[in-house]
């Protein structure tokens, strides 16, 4: 052959390699007779990797029944596992030089390397020999392209890396090698064409999106419509795969599996196809909303306004979204079923709730009351009785009724007083509160009779009304929450007797007819002008009222229904709004204050 | 709802090319959410001799929600509702069961099966379900009565 030929011939070779794979060869602009090209590394099993684990303070699981391969490793000694199958690695990269006498004289020089090193180097040397026994095996004839095959064939095997042994790397490749698996996916999975089930169109890759559990693909458009749909509309259950029968033939027979074999989607799916945060922030809001109240055990807010669930930490409040994960939704589900398993009984007996675990805190409005008995929080040291008005014995409700109808609350705290004889400025037993019998409003300790000397107030001139105590033949107008729960019960009676007989049906009653004319205002008892003389008259007009003073601005929604506001003054509409708030919450009020009949005593404490 | 007619077109395409065997389509291009579908009853049926027709409505929704269909000729089967409605629903055709990809080709070919073979667990009309199930003498007589006086 004569040596002219020879440039001929690489040149020739290299320009039809470079013709075979026209972008990967790169030909060197220094050296027409060097070159590079990238081999892609695509197993067609995805090939295990294993990197240390970072915290290596755990005994060493065992490997799988443990080769003996040539590359010998010792089982012996293996840091905690963290296995990962890459369908794509980085690719192998070919480095060759054709020297003068090529190939008939000389022997091509090959280069291996792959960035980061993951293929071992004793690995890349026994290839790069390869494509020298090929040169040799091929009577010293042209060989690229037959090394270039070869390479190919190997990198389709995973270099058999996987063959009989995990490929162990190194923990500063980790990154690397698992993002370029997920950006290579990405990038073919873009420019792959798909036919999307639901339009029925195919579609471009990089307009579709791969539902991460069942690889299940869809066109974006679709699955946005789809599920915008089903939130918008409330179906959350209809959030999952749209594939027909997709989910359940993962189902094991004979293996029990809490979980719905036909998921829901997480919200970073969801954010991720993409759909609109303030969609999929409505679409946890309603997951959890639905939990909730499936959920026997939540409690609501006892405020009638609210109604808001207690706090809890089953289901978290939603703040922010990126912190919903998917783990998080199944141990709640799981959390739900072990809990409903092992208090069977949780939700018929409240009573049996620990007493350290009354305190309940409404989410939406930040109330603090009792899980127990509903009221506003009243501390660890409190009794307490379940409102459920079931729960009381005909006893103990005949009690509540009296107490409602002879006590008047302490605007301050509410423990129930009954005069045994006297006149109407009260002190509490308990709070030393001073307060007026007939309406129970707050009262100035400097100046209690103030409030019986104003002029056109509903209790003017009658601080000696039920002078011989209250108990209840005195046909007495009573204001504020005496009056309200006054004229209810009147008009209540008939509900009360149905309830008492059928007590399930409680708290569907209807509402009784419509309540008796409260009674008109009274004329203000003539004689004592001025009571007990001392301190009355002449006084600053100032008026003391307090509305519920533990908690300001709170309505007392769990004691007494809501008619426990201290209505200063009479007005006829506002107490035919508590009427109806006390007839609505009529079994609230068979409540906590359990009190002895003692009607000697000025007032009952609290037991 | 132009997504919904692209779906619609293409289905019909497909239905027309692959019809059901006893099946016609008569599609309406001004209307095409309306399929007016003739049927015959399937010879290894009591429907067998019958010519059917029947209504498949394809809701603004569509594909996200089932296309609804409808027997427009008195039909006596345990899965088709007694009344002038003669409505069905089971299997795929349950709102909650849908899936968007499934297609009217199958809604066809359920229907056709459901002659064939009636589904008495999930019945509309129980009592034809029972008669099916405890005397299906009585059942397979009047469904070809019914073939006779309203199915020619």
């Amino acid at each position: 052959m004569a040596e002219d030929t020879t440039d001929d011939e690489r040149e020739e070779e290299l320009s039809s390699i470079k013709a075979i794979y026209p972008d990967e060869l790169i030909v060197d602009p220094h050296d027409p007779f060097s070159a590079s090209i990238d081999i892609l590394v695509a197993p067609a099993t995805p090939l295990a990797v294993v990197f240390p684990h970072p915290v290596d303070g755990a005994p060493p699981t065992t490997l799988p029944p443990s080769p003996t391969s040539q590359l010998g490793a010792p089982p012996s000694v293996q840091p905690k596992r963290d296995i990962h199958n890459l369908s794509y690695l980085p690719p192998l990269r070919l480095q060759l030089t054709l020297p003068d006498g090529y190939p008939s004289a000389a022997a091509p020089k090959f280069r291996l390397s792959t960035s980061p090193p993951w293929i071992p180097e004793k690995l890349l040397q026994k290839l790069q020999k390869e494509g020298v026994g090929l040169w040799e095996e091929y009577g010293r004839e042209q060989v690229l392209f037959s090394y270039i095959t070869h390479l190919q064939d190997a990198a389709e095997r995973g270099f058999d890396l996987g063959e009989d042994r995990v490929l162990e790397l190194s923990l500063d490749m980790k990154i690397g090698l698992l993002d370029y698996d997920i950006k290579t996916k990405k990038k073919v999975f873009d420019q792959g064409t798909y036919d999307c089930g639901v339009c029925l169109e195919p579609k471009k890759g990089s307009s579709c999106y791969q539902l991460p559990r069942c690889s299940h693909v869809f066109c974006v458009q679709c699955l946005q419509d789809f599920y915008n749909d089903c939130i918008s509309s409330g179906d959350v259950n209809g959030v999952k795969c749209l594939s027909p029968g997709c989910g359940q033939e993962k189902e094991i027979p004979g293996v029990k599996r809490k979980k719905k074999p036909d998921r829901l989607l997480t919200p970073s799916e969801l954010l991720q196809i993409p759909l609109e945060t303030a969609m999929v922030q409505r679409y946890v809001e309603m997951k959890r909303k639905k939990k909730l109240e499936s959920d026997k055990s939540t409690i609501y807010c006892p405020r009638t306004w609210c109604q808001g669930a207690a706090r809890s930490k089953k289901y978290p409040k939603i703040t922010d979204l990126s912190q919903i994960t998917e783990s998080d939704d199944e141990a709640s589900d799981d959390e739900t079923a072990v809990e409903e398993k092992a208090n069977p009984g949780k939700d018929a007996k409240p009573k049996g709730a620990p007493e350290t675990d009354r305190l309940a805190i409404c989410e939406d409005c930040n109330y603090a009351f009792c899980r127990v008995c509903m009221q506003g929080w009243h501390g660890e040291f409190v009794r307490c009785w379940p409102r459920d008005a079931s729960e009381l014995t005909e006893e103990e409700r005949a009690s509540m009724n009296y107490i409602l109808a002879h006590t008047s609350p302490c605007p301050t705290c509410s423990v129930p007083c009954q005069k045994s004889h006297g006149c109407n400025h009260m002190s509490c037993f308990q709070c030393k509160t001073h307060f007026c019998y007939l309406c129970s409003a707050w009262l100035n300790a400097d100046n209690p009779y103030e409030h019986f000397n104003q002029e056109g107030r509903p209790c003017y001139q009658r601080l000696w009304e039920l002078e011989e105590g209250d108990d209840g033949n005195g046909n007495v107008h009573f204001n504020g929450i005496r009056g309200a729960e006054a004229a209810a019960q009147r008009a209540a009676q008939a509900a009360v007797d149905i309830q008492n007989q059928e007590i399930d049906a409680a708290e569907d009653q209807e509402i009784p007819p419509p309540a008796p004319e409260p009674p008109a205002p009274l004329v203000p008892a003539p004689v004592f002008a001025q009571p007990n003389g001392r301190q009355a008259a002449n006084q600053v007009p100032r008026e003391n009222v307090r509305r519920n003073p533990r908690d300001p601005g709170q309505e007392r929604a769990a004691h007494g229904g809501g008619g426990r506001y201290p209505l200063m003054e009479a007005n006829q509409m506002g107490l035919q709004r508590f009427l109806q708030l006390v007839r609505d919450d009529e079994e609230d009020e068979w409540d906590s204050d359990e009190l002895e009949d003692e009607d000697d005593e000025f007032a009952i404490p609290e037991r | 709802m132009a997504a919904a007619r692209k779906r619609i077109l293409k289905e019909y395409t497909e239905c027309s090319n692959d019809t059901p065997p006893g099946m016609k389509i008569n599609f309406d291009e001004q209307n095409m959410t309306e399929w007016e579908i003739l049927m015959d009853g399937p010879e290894q049926s009591v429907y067998s001799g019958g010519h059917f027709k029947l209504r498949l409505t394809f809701p603004n929704e569509y594909p996200f929600k089932p296309p609804v269909v409808s027997f427009k000729t008195k039909i006596y089967h345990p899965n088709v509702s007694n009344d002038d409605k003669g409505s069905m629903c089971l299997g795929m055709l349950r709102p909650d069961a849908w899936k968007p990809p499934n297609k009217v080709i199958s809604v066809l070919h359920l229907v056709r099966t459901l002659l064939i073979e009636p589904n008495v667990d999930d019945a509309i009309e129980a009592s034809i379900a029972s008669e099916f199930k405890d005397n299906k003498k009585g059942f397979e007589k009047t469904a070809k009565e019914w073939v006779k006086q309203y199915a020619k």
